[in-house]
């Protein structure tokens, strides 16, 4: 790989955000509200039951991160058809793995950003402090990231085969997943079938161990490494899978019209 | 075509679509600092034979080979020493020019970036917009800015695919000298697309017409005009010879010309 070509595709997003003021609201914007609405929430609830409340704005925040990773590649890929850029960078000597690698980096330095920017206001409006949950959960944060940056190269896999018209299923796939994610309950209120189901998705088992590590104060490791497979078997699909849709693309002439 | 050593060779290249043959078995060269003129009517080929050239569009079957490396094989290394510049792919609208270029200069991996930036800014006077948004330049600067990014990383071989397209002839003549200059100045090799006859009398060495296809006539301009049109002439007249060879139909069979012109 060449640290270059990644570092050009890094300045190239650098330059796009600059220019682009709702690339800010991606962001920074959409995070905050989010947060905001569901803290008055967690305050809410936390009447009741104060852990209750603190799951709550921890798996929004970390449902963020999820949805963040995943739209945001799909995104950034998709500003290439949309500047009609694609061809000037797949003409250069960038390879697949450099152009999906550098799109994995754009899109996980933003979600640090808004992720920084959660947890600060967070703590400040809210007292909640998502460390408090023990570092080990990181753990389960890293295999979060992994699951939503197989669904974005996914997803950018389908836009080299279907251009435009595959674009909104960037932000309709996270979306899709969410009832099954566990995220905000636990999988066991799940009809039977759908608890079966789930158990293939990485997600619901990082939702999971973390309800366990939350209720236990142990770590789960059994989720830890379900979830790693998973996400193993995935992101090599979604590789597998985007190689194989640009392939067909360039055979079928369609990338040069994307 | 020419006897310095090929830069670019194309050899029995072919790429199907589903329901037509869109490059039908094609062999071609281009010599060391040759400018040759790719031309053909819409539809032709051209820009099919030039997305298989830069790895865009998948061939079917032959043979690539730049630097006498075949491209299929050595891509990375082969297309540093490549670009390429097409009216129909702008740069990214919302960025400066200088913006651009930069990334382009890393994505090509440039040495010393930022000066080679600007150099290629000044070379092609446009030093001046190095701030500007891309969609705030005119038509003729744009594609001004497609050269630049087109020279970044110096390249050997420049495949240009109609570069001046809906252009004005004030920009299109400014746009010739400046290829001649390159040309000229960094001994660079050239395939060059156009519509615009003119154009390619003005900078072509050789010139390769595709039709079909299919290669169906080739020399240079004054070659061609007196092989299609008259043996006596004294001036090219590629607008002729266009007119003449696009009106002629393949005889599928005989791989022959049946002439069903005028």
């Amino acid at each position: 790989m060449s640290r270059d070509r990644i570092y050009a595709m890094l300045l190239r997003h650098y330059f796009l955000t600059t220019h682009h003021l709702e690339r800010f609201a991606d962001l920074l914007i959409f995070p905050i509200v989010g947060l905001v609405m569901w803290g008055f929430l967690a305050n809410y609830i936390q009447v009741q039951s104060s852990s209750l409340a603190a799951f709550f704005l921890g798996g929004m925040i970390l449902w963020v991160i999820f949805e963040r990773v995943g739209t945001s590649i799909g995104i950034d890929f998709m500003y290439e058809l949309w500047e009609k850029n694609l061809v000037n960078i797949l003409a250069s000597p960038i390879t697949t793995v450099e152009l999906i690698f550098s799109l994995v980096l754009v899109s996980v330095t933003k979600v640090l950003i808004s992720f920084a920017a959660m947890v600060v206001l967070a703590i400040l409006f809210y007292g909640f402090n998502i460390f408090s949950l023990g570092f080990m959960l990181i753990l389960f944060w890293i295999n979060l990231i992994l699951f939503a940056v197989s669904l974005g190269v996914f997803s950018i896999g389908l836009i080299t085969r279907w251009g435009h018209s595959a674009g909104p299923l960037t932000w309709v796939l996270p979306f899709m997943i969410q009832p099954f994610a566990a995220v905000f309950y636990p999988v066991r209120v799940l009809p039977q079938f759908f608890q079966k189901l789930v158990w293939f998705l990485p997600i619901s088992h990082v939702f999971e161990g973390m309800r366990y590590t939350f209720e236990t104060k142990m770590f789960n490791s059994g989720e830890f490494f379900i979830s790693l497979g998973l996400n193993v078997i995935y992101f090599s699909m979604a590789v597998a899978f985007f190689t194989y849709m640009l392939r067909g693309s360039r055979r079928k002439g369609t990338l040069a019209k994307l | 075509m020419t006897g310095n050593a090929p830069i670019l060779e194309v050899k029995n290249l072919v790429k199907n679509f589903a329901t037509y043959c869109a490059v039908d078995d094609i062999s071609f060269s281009v010599g060391e600092g040759e400018i040759l003129g790719f031309l053909g009517p819409n539809g032709a080929g051209k820009s099919t034979t030039i997305n298989c050239l830069l790895g865009v569009v998948e061939k079917d079957n032959g043979q690539i080979k730049m630097f006498g490396l075949d491209v299929a094989k050595h891509r990375v290394s082969v297309m540093q020493n490549v670009n390429y510049c097409s009216a129909e792919y702008v740069l990214p609208w919302n960025l400066t020019l200088y913006e651009n270029l930069l990334v382009y200069a890393k994505l090509y991996e440039v040495k010393k970036a930022k000066q080679r930036v600007l150099e290629v800014l000044e070379e092609l006077e446009m030093t001046d917009m190095r701030n500007t948004i891309i969609r705030s330049l005119s038509l003729g600067q744009r594609a001004r800015a497609n050269f630049c990014k087109a020279l970044i990383n110096r390249p050997k071989l420049l495949l240009l695919d109609e570069p001046m397209a809906s252009m004005d002839p004030d920009v299109v003549d400014r746009g010739i000298n400046l290829i001649k200059k390159i040309q000229k100045e960094e001994k660079m090799t050239i395939l060059y697309t156009s519509h615009n006859m003119w154009e390619i009398e003005q900078v072509a060495d050789n010139v390769v017409f595709i039709n079909h296809g299919k290669i169906i006539a080739q020399g240079s301009p004054l070659e061609l005009t007196r092989q299609e049109l008259a043996l006596e002439a004294k001036e090219p007249n590629l607008r002729e010879v266009f007119i003449q060879l696009s009106r002629k139909k393949l005889s599928r069979d005989s791989g022959g010309d049946k002439d069903v012109s005028r």
